[in-house]
């Protein structure tokens, strides 16, 4: 999908992303700490199901499994050197999941945990050519389109959008925000608007925020980014705090509420909305049936 | 320089993140006779602090509390050997890791750094520490505190686990917990004896459990 048909379709209305993908694995059995990358070979029937919820939950995007599978980060998984082979299981079992729907799959891509000074050593060629890497293997593997997300450092995130770019599938770029006293920055300090305008600048289809927050302080957000991104503006909450309880941690949003924040966050102006941390499959048909209602 | 002048520029190098200032000054609070520990405690403790209120501020991020961090550091390895002479000022010996499966590294670090600076004798075992080598390394040390970040939701069920298998291991160790997903109400909940939510906090609640 290039930049231009993606353009065509959030046109002709917003476009409903899916929710976490982790949890929908713990809850499968994947053991809380293992990267849900090895689940692309180990259970690929897990993963499809994943896809096949939130297809059937209306998510119009549904992302692979694949935040952790760049380079570092699968070696770190103990996977190194199977970035193409895994990669590829991921779309196709996406695809697979979707069965006949009309879902488009892009292909998930994450911080690749490589630093720049002064937190690390990583240089920009580096970390070109390490998200190249994980870009090419999700694009000629067929993904549609390919989704940063969660970056907390705009070079970083301006790396990724780049070496995504040479694919030539449209791009998403979504960062993350905490919320400070004099406004929203990631943790290395790089403030809201100017971090989304300048992913627009160097050529993001569409620009937004992901985790870290609930639905009500990333309202907030949106209504301070909407006006300001220049392109098409992603949106995609936890949903609500984890709280640890004794059978394990859960969030403290329902889906309802959620539903609720994220019709609002569609009025003011948001085009590309989901969930993220402690979302499901329950939390995106909610939304879907908040925006059918609109 | 006096005293008094050199003890700001040592808070000043901190807050500049300038290692190459704050050994320089160190040296030279050295070479006027000022005792290590005022500099210490005169300077760069003032400075750290400093570094963690504009963080809590919003004004200072990540790479400003790591460049403190660092210019610390780097006066404390002036400050050390001279120190070593006074006797020794080990407050407490930590093991330090973020838990098997998460492989976030920044925080933990940080912490690690602070503590360090602070004058704990820290043992920074990286990311992804299996609960088994936290046990160990914290008997071989005979350590006092087994702090355990974990950033996940997913992985801070591993900070449950090594709070009792410290406690089935019968070593003595008190655990500090942290990490973004992480609260006081988990921290107690799973018998952690400390909580702090940033590197700053997690000085001041380590010294409080080493003394108690």
């Amino acid at each position: 999908m290039t930049a231009a048909e993606l353009g065509a379709r959030i046109a002709a209305g917003p476009l409903l992303l899916d929710g976490g993908l982790g949890s929908l694995l713990i809850a499968q059995g994947l053991e809380p700490g293992r990267s849900p990358v090895h689940w692309n070979l180990e259970r690929p029937e897990a993963v499809r199901d994943a896809a096949r919820r939130y297809a059937r939950a209306g998510s119009d995007v549904v992302h692979t499994n694949t935040f952790g599978a760049s380079p570092p980060k699968l070696e770190a998984a103990g996977l190194a050197g199977r970035c193409a082979e895994i990669n590829a299981a991921a779309v196709r079992l996406a695809r697979e999941g979707f069965d006949g729907t009309r879902c488009i799959v892009a292909g998930d891509i994450g911080p690749t945990g490589l630093h720049f000074p002064p937190m690390g050593t990583a240089t920009h060629p580096e970390l070109l050519a390490v998200v190249t890497e994980q870009a090419e293997a999700l694009a000629r593997a067929g993904a549609d389109l390919l989704s940063i997300e969660t970056m907390y450092d705009l070079r970083e995130a301006l790396a990724a959008l780049q070496a995504c770019r040479t694919t030539g599938l449209a791009v998403l770029t979504s960062m993350t925000f905490d919320q400070k006293k004099r406004g929203f920055f990631t943790i290395m300090g790089d403030p809201l608007v100017p971090s989304l305008q300048a992913l627009a600048a160097a050529g993001a289809d569409a620009v937004g925020m992901n985790c870290s927050v609930t639905a009500p302080v990333m309202l907030a957000m949106v209504r301070e980014a909407a006006p300001a991104a220049g392109v098409p503006l992603i949106a995609q909450p936890n949903a609500g705090q984890p709280l640890a309880t004794p059978s394990g941690v859960v969030y403290d949003a329902d889906p309802a509420a959620f539903a609720s924040d994220m019709a609002a966050m569609l009025q003011a102006g948001a085009r590309l909305v989901g969930g993220c941390c402690g979302t499901d499959d329950a939390f995106i048909a909610a939304v879907r049936a908040a925006m059918a209602g609109r | 320089m006096a005293h008094e002048e050199l003890l700001a520029g040592l808070r000043q190098a901190v807050l500049d993140c300038d290692e190459p200032r704050a050994a320089r000054l160190a040296r030279e609070a050295l070479d006027t006779g000022m005792p290590a520990l005022r500099a210490i405690d005169g300077g760069l403790v003032p400075g750290i602090q400093e570094a963690g209120r504009l963080w809590d501020e919003g004004e200072f991020f990540l790479p400003e509390l790591v460049g403190a961090a660092g210019a610390m550091k780097a006066a404390m390895a002036v400050l050390q050997p001279a120190l070593a002479g006074g006797g020794s000022r080990e407050l407490g010996r930590i093991v330090i890791g973020t838990v098997q499966g998460d492989i976030h590294d920044i925080g933990k670090s940080l912490v690690a750094t602070l503590l360090a600076a602070n004058g704990f004798a820290v043992s920074d075992e990286g990311a992804d520490v299996p609960v088994e080598r936290f046990v160990t390394r914290a008997r071989e040390l005979d350590a006092d505190l087994v702090c355990a970040s974990a950033l996940l939701t997913t992985t801070m069920v591993q900070q449950r686990t090594l709070v009792e298998a410290l406690r089935a291991a019968g070593l003595r160790a008190r655990v500090m917990v942290g990490g973004a997903p992480v609260t006081p109400a988990w921290a107690a909940q799973i018998g952690a004896a400390g909580f702090a939510d940033n590197a700053v906090a997690a000085v001041a609640v380590a010294r409080g459990l080493v003394r108690s």
